[in-house]
């Protein structure tokens, strides 16, 4: 699309060259007109040349006719007949004497009341009579009458001294010459045409006298109305073609009869009244002239043609380099333009990164802030719990415990979503024994159903190959989620199935794991069904209180499922209970990690370990403290990074068995202190000994985090005694379990 | 109930509506046929011309009306936007027809033009080349002769004005006047000065003066050319004894007396010496005008009448085509044989061969050789004639010099033009309708009714030559409004059973002078009412009435009857056995004039005078 303002570029070389064009296409039209004005002017000039040859031709044949009349006048002068006999025998002596027949002519003459006398005798009133009665002396027309057969022209001349028989009364006033007109042809006819031209000879009131030709092209008998009314090329009108006559004694012109244009000139020759008229179809007039000059207009046009050809070229070509240049400009802009947006994108970014940041910050900090205070109180309780107190207090603390637990989960709920929506949970597969995924989740179920009465009853097959690539944390939370819904929504009596199979993988190198969790609950309408994975869904507005939960698990385990590439499906009567399939794609592998491996917790002997804490939270100190020397661990604890930097490195190899290592402490953080105890020069024992990462930093990234600085396990807070036995056990030594 | 009324009125309307637009459905000009108005120079041309022209022409409906002989007519009906399409004129000059020359059609380039001979053609050409009018065939206007009486009284029949002159003297020897004319006429005075001196006037001086004369050149006679032709009309009027009484003599008076053998040789056509041939059993001849040798006698002839078309006629390529085709059907040998008797005319034009009767044996030689001198027929040498000629009998001027003088005095004085001396008040229209007839014509004849003081008018509508134009009119004008060409009407007194048959036999008559061809054509009835019927050929009458009660057959009634009293008039009352009439005291146009002119009164209303199923 052109631009409103690079169009007005174009208009001024446009307007050029169309001017230049019109120009151009005038001149050929100016040309075309002036050659076709010069052509007939020449076709004009011409054929008045030739006519005014046949005219004088003409006038000299008339001429010619008119002194052999005189001749016969002077040879009658002084003559007497005796009666009409006598007439006509001298008649025919005369037209002897004269040779009349040799010039295909007779002789007649006429009395006072125009009889004919010819040779043969008398003709009756001669038809003609009429045209001699103007008072003219003499007379010169076309004859074609009853009383001579023939056409003539007629040349009649009135006797001065009538010729006169005074017995019969006999008064000859009129001699007529009468000429074959035929004979005339010889002075009107040219050879200039190739045959094609007719000739005309009319009356001085424009009726057609004669016409010699083979077609007669006017048709009709008054030969200048039909001039008058043909279509007239040259622009004169036939007054002023009567006019030029009258003034010049000969006109041509052009007109048009029947489509066909025709050249005409007439000449008058007043002498004789009556005018000659050569006309000829415009075809054959001045013929090589009009050749020529069609020639040269065909070149000219041809040159102007080209002409306008290499202008528009020209033109072209200029429109072209406008447009690329304009293309250029245009890339050049668009460029610029690209380089704003993906400056406005990358601050974008940044902005997007830093508010990520900001946010994974934040939930980071909520999480650790939150689960902080959380430890303790579940902590303090737990341990509350343990000591003998009253009924009443025990029923409390209880109470306190079980809310505390709910408030962790709803925290973490939210905590996960928040963290789903904001794209923070990655796929962070690590290799694993597939099954002890598996165990580990019925051990954890188990602990649920502690205070219930349902059955559990799982079918867990031994795979074929047991190590895979496998996001355990997630994969554990989805499963857990599913049997924790299962044994919250089946009421005691009831009956919890879960089952896993190993299934061929797309390809040899991976395997699917199908886990399917079925209960005898309450199940759920297939309306809900087909929403169950959306957030704060929860069928009955009454399960909230009754079932306690956010809506969000099953949001959260469908995001897990997606994001370990896996499917979720679910099959529920409402009344009679549910079935959920997961199936997650696996890849192989061959190594394995011991995060989740391990016994259970409570069958751990840990006395006399040694365990350096590093935690700068009292309250949270004390209760990992009191937990820890409750499992007959002895505890040395650092305040902070450098603290336990510093204490470690100040006691000898040996004295610590493992280092529990809060991240989010003053002056250094766990990772650096992680960093500094493994990198020590001195110690070799400092990248060996187990450093656990306990930590109210919860998220999965936080377990990979801690993996990645070094670390060799992780334990969320609040704590759980038994994983931390269970993670201390894996760390240590084999010989010290039980 | 007023609103159903209306309704009811409503309805009734539509189907009125409706009915009349049905009626005009079936009027002529939707039944496909176009209208063709057709001016008959005199009703000589209703006897068989109109008739054949209808026939030919069966898709065509003529209106046919009877103009007066002067092309003056159509200047005055140009004057009125409303020339005919087709014109016929019967005395005709270049001269007075370039009046309406703009108004023709040119016929100069047309195939009818090239039919006729050169020469005639060139008659008819203008200055620049124009042809407006063509001629039908020839009329032959001379002298009759009563080959029997010559015979009788042994005297030779004359074969130059010598021989002439003698024979007029040996029967006035016989009680016996050797030549007549009736002279009140202007076209007898004209033809019969012009007749005896066409020697002179053929002469070249004689052609000369003419040309000069048409050509507008001169407005005076040659003194060389025309005192000799006063001269031989002083001569003539001497030695056949001509006299007062001949200035008072009709046409048919001159031909009673050569009936009665009471003359021996009378001015009369081609028709007349087989109309008028002398007692019965005479054998008549038509003979040249003699001069003063054989080589200068000449027959006096003119055409017939010339034809010529409406320049507006011809507007519509198609129409122009139909007229010109009509034309040339006019001027066909069957069109022209259907003039006069078709054997007493001579044709103009190629390939038109009329046979002539034997009484014409003798014009031949003379046509073969061209001496037929066409009469120089200006309207003002009708009446200058006339008025000359009459003064000469009448003894008023008494010599040929006096009368060239007189002559060249008449013919300077110009026409004054004419002060419009009454006025009409409402326009009626001369076009034939089936609901009413011809109303122009009921208007006129009405007005005789009223004004001649008889109880009925019968008439042909076509006599009424124009519409009726609102505005005011000369008395010349107003002379164009009817045709009285054709005698002066009769009347008499009939029963109403003969009115009934002159009326069936007027209907159903054919080939006569007064007969019907077309409806343009029928007759009028004032003071009465027609009731007739289309038949196959014609009409035919049912019944009579007056007042729209029938008409009682032993009723008495005078009845004015307008046709042409002569060829008509006549024949049919006695055909119907009545002997009780006379010609009336002057044409029928008296009574208009007499209430227009002199009373300053109106015509009166036009009447449904007519049923025609």
């Amino acid at each position: 699309m052109i631009k409103p303002e690079n169009i007005k570029k174009y208009i001024l070389p446009l307007t050029l060259i169309i001017v230049l064009s019109i120009m151009m296409v005038m001149g050929i039209v100016y040309i075309r007109s002036y050659m076709n004005q010069k052509a007939a002017a020449e076709r004009v000039a011409q054929l008045e040349q030739i006519s005014s040859q046949i005219k004088v031709n003409l006038e000299y044949g008339l001429d010619n006719q008119w002194s052999l009349v005189d001749s016969i006048i002077h040879y009658c002068e002084g003559k007497k007949f005796d009666g009409k006999d006598d007439v006509r025998k001298e008649i025919g002596e005369i037209q002897k004497l004269f040779a009349l027949d040799n010039y295909g002519c007779r002789l007649m003459f006429l009395d006072s009341q125009g009889t004919v006398y010819i040779d043969e005798g008398t003709a009756g009133i001669w038809d003609d009579i009429n045209q001699l009665a103007d008072g003219e002396k003499r007379h010169t027309f076309v004859t074609e009458t009853s009383n001579v057969e023939g056409i003539y022209m007629s040349f009649v001349q009135k006797l001065d001294t009538p010729i006169s028989d005074g017995e019969d009364g006999i008064d000859i006033t009129h001699v007529a010459l009468l000429k074959d007109i035929t004979e005339l042809r010889k002075y009107y006819i040219t050879e200039a045409y190739g045959g094609h031209a007719a000739t005309y000879i009319i009356k001085s009131n424009g009726v057609q006298a004669f016409y010699d030709a083979e077609d007669d092209i006017i048709g009709v008998r008054n030969v200048f109305k039909a001039l008058s009314q043909a279509e007239d090329v040259k622009g004169m009108s036939f007054d002023e073609i009567m006019q030029i006559l009258e003034e010049r004694g000969i006109v041509s012109a052009n007109i048009k009869i029947d489509e066909t244009e025709y050249y005409y000139c007439l000449a008058s020759l007043k002498q004789f009244d009556i005018y000659l008229m050569l006309m000829i179809p415009a075809e054959y007039v001045a013929t090589n002239t009009i050749k020529m000059m069609n020639s040269f207009v065909r070149i000219q046009v041809v040159f102007i043609l080209a002409l306008i050809i290499l202008l528009v070229i020209a033109f072209m070509s200029f429109v072209v380099i406008q447009k690329r240049n304009q293309m250029m400009q245009i890339e050049k802009h668009n460029n610029m333009e690209l380089n704003r947006l993906r400056i406005e994108a990358e601050n974008a970014r940044a902005e997007a990164e830093l508010a990520n940041k900001a946010k994974t910050s934040f939930l980071n900090n909520m999480s650790h802030d939150i689960r902080t205070p959380m430890n303790a109180i579940i902590g303090f309780t737990n341990i509350a719990l343990k000591q003998d107190n009253k009924p009443e207090v025990s029923k409390c603390l209880k109470n306190i415990s079980s809310s505390s637990e709910h408030l962790l989960t709803l925290i973490n709920d939210v905590l996960d979503i928040s963290r789903i929506e904001s794209g923070k949970i990655k796929f962070s597969p690590v290799p694993v024994e597939i099954s002890s995924v598996a165990k580990s989740v019925t051990g954890i179920i188990e602990g649920f159903l502690s205070n219930r009465k349902l059955e559990f009853k799982t079918d867990l097959k031994t795979p074929e190959y047991p190590f895979v690539m496998a996001d355990v944390v997630r994969l554990r939370e989805v499963l857990v989620n599913i049997l924790g819904n299962a044994v919250k929504f089946t009421e005691d009596g009831g009956k919890i199935c879960f089952s896993t199979e190993y299934l061929p993988g797309q390809d040899e190198e991976s395997i699917v794991v199908r886990y399917v969790i079925s209960d005898t609950g309450v199940g759920m309408t297939q309306e809900f069904v087909e929403h169950i994975f959306d957030e704060f869904t929860q069928e009955d507005n009454g399960a909230r209180t009754k079932y306690k939960g956010t809506g969000l698990g099953m949001t959260i385990t469908k995001s897990y499922v997606d994001l370990m590439g896996g499917t979720i499906s679910v099959k529920s009567t409402k009344g009679k209970g549910s079935e959920f399939t997961v199936e997650i794609p696996m890849k192989k592998t061959d190594e394995t990690v011991n995060i989740i491996r391990g016994e259970e917790g409570n069958n751990v002997k840990l006395d006399g370990v040694h365990i350096l804490l590093a935690e700068d939270n009292d309250l949270n100190a004390e209760i990992a403290v009191i937990q820890l020397e409750e499992a007959g661990i002895r505890v040395t604890r650092a305040f902070d990074g450098k603290d336990t930097v510093r204490t470690f490195s100040e006691n000898s190899p040996g004295t610590f068995d493992v280092i529990l290592m809060d991240i989010m402490m003053p002056d250094m953080s766990g990772y650096e202190a992680t960093a500094a105890i493994r990198s020590m020069d001195n110690r070799p024992d400092g990248a060996e000994i187990p450093i656990i990462a306990m930590t109210a930093n919860a998220f999965a990234e936080d377990v990979q985090a801690s993996i990645d600085a070094g670390m060799d396990g992780h334990i969320a807070k609040p704590i759980d005694m038994n994983e931390v036995k269970k993670s201390i056990s894996v760390n240590i030594d084999k010989d010290r379990k039980v | 109930m007023k609103k159903k009324r209306l309704l009811c009125l409503l309805l009734v309307s539509v189907m009125a509506l409706s009915l009349l637009a049905g009626c005009g459905g079936e009027d002529k000009e939707s039944d496909g046929k176009q209208k063709v108005t057709v001016a008959l120079w005199g009703s000589q041309l209703l006897e068989n011309y109109s008739q054949f022209l209808c026939d030919e022409f069966p898709d065509v409906d003529f209106e046919f009306t009877l103009a007066t002989n002067s092309t003056d007519y159509y200047r005055f009906m140009n004057d009125h936007d409303d020339l005919p399409d087709i014109m016929t004129v019967r005395r005709f000059s270049m001269n007075d027809a370039g009046l309406i020359k703009d108004m023709m059609y040119d016929l100069g380039d047309t195939e009818l033009a090239a039919t006729f001979y050169g020469t005639y053609l060139e008659n008819y050409t203008y200055d620049d080349g124009t042809v407006n009018w063509l001629p039908a065939c020839a009329d032959v206007d001379s002298l009759i002769i009563n080959e029997t009486l010559f015979n009788e009284y042994g005297i030779p029949i004359p074969n130059d004005y010598e021989s002439f002159v003698y024979a007029c003297k040996e029967f006035e020897k016989n009680g016996i006047q050797g030549f007549t004319s009736d002279f009140s006429a202007d076209y007898t005075c004209m033809e019969v000065l012009q007749g005896f001196s066409i020697a002179e006037l053929q002469s070249m001086e004689g052609r000369e003066w003419r040309n000069k004369y048409e050509s507008h050149l001169t407005d005076q006679l040659s003194k060389e050319v025309w005192v000799p032709a006063f001269e031989k009309f002083f001569d003539v009027m001497e030695v056949s004894g001509i006299d007062v009484k001949e200035t008072e003599m009709v046409n048919m008076d001159a031909k009673e007396m050569y009936n009665q053998g009471k003359v021996a040789m009378y001015r009369g056509t081609g028709t007349d010496v087989i109309e008028y041939a002398g007692r019965e059993g005479d054998k008549s001849m038509l003979m040249p005008y003699f001069g003063e040798t054989e080589n200068d006698n000449w027959y006096l002839s003119y055409p017939s009448f010339q034809v010529g078309a409406s320049k507006k006629a011809m507007e519509d390529p198609e129409r122009e085509q139909l007229i010109i085709d009509i034309m040339e059907a006019m001027l066909s040998e069957e069109g022209q044989s259907c003039i006069s008797y078709g054997k007493n005319m001579i044709p103009y034009n190629k390939g038109v061969n009329l046979e002539l009767l034997p009484e014409l044996d003798n014009i031949k030689p003379y046509i073969e050789d061209n001496k037929m001198y066409i009469r120089l027929a200006s309207s003002e040498m009708f009446s200058i004639s006339q008025n000359v000629v009459q003064r000469i009998i009448k003894g008023e001027i008494a010599t040929p010099e006096e009368a060239f003088k007189e002559f060249n005095k008449l013919m300077k004085e110009e026409d004054e033009e004419e002060a419009k001396t009454v006025t009409i008040d409402k326009a009626v229209s001369n076009d034939f309708t089936e609901e009413h007839g011809n109303m122009a014509a009921s208007a006129v004849f009405n007005t005789v009714l009223a004004e001649s003081g008889v109880d009925l008018v019968f008439g042909q509508s076509c006599y009424v030559s124009s519409d009726i134009y609102e505005g005011d009119y000369t008395e010349k004008d107003l002379g164009y409004l009817t045709n009285n060409d054709t005698g002066w009407p009769a009347i008499a007194k009939i029963s109403g059973k003969q009115l009934k048959e002159l009326v069936a036999y007027t209907l159903e008559h054919k080939n006569t002078r007064g007969a019907v061809s077309n409806d343009s054509t029928l007759y009028v009835s004032a003071g009465f009412e027609m009731d007739i019927s289309r038949t196959d050929d014609g009409y035919k009458l049912n019944k009579l009435t007056v007042n729209g009660k029938e008409m009682k057959d032993d009723a008495q009634y005078s009845v004015l009857i307008c046709s042409d009293y002569d060829l008509y008039t006549m024949q049919a009352l006695e055909k119907i056995g009545c002997t009780d009439y006379n010609n009336d005291d002057g044409p029928f146009e008296k009574y208009i004039y007499k209430r227009i002119v002199e009373d300053g009164g109106q015509l009166e209303e036009p009447s449904d005078y007519m049923t025609i199923k």
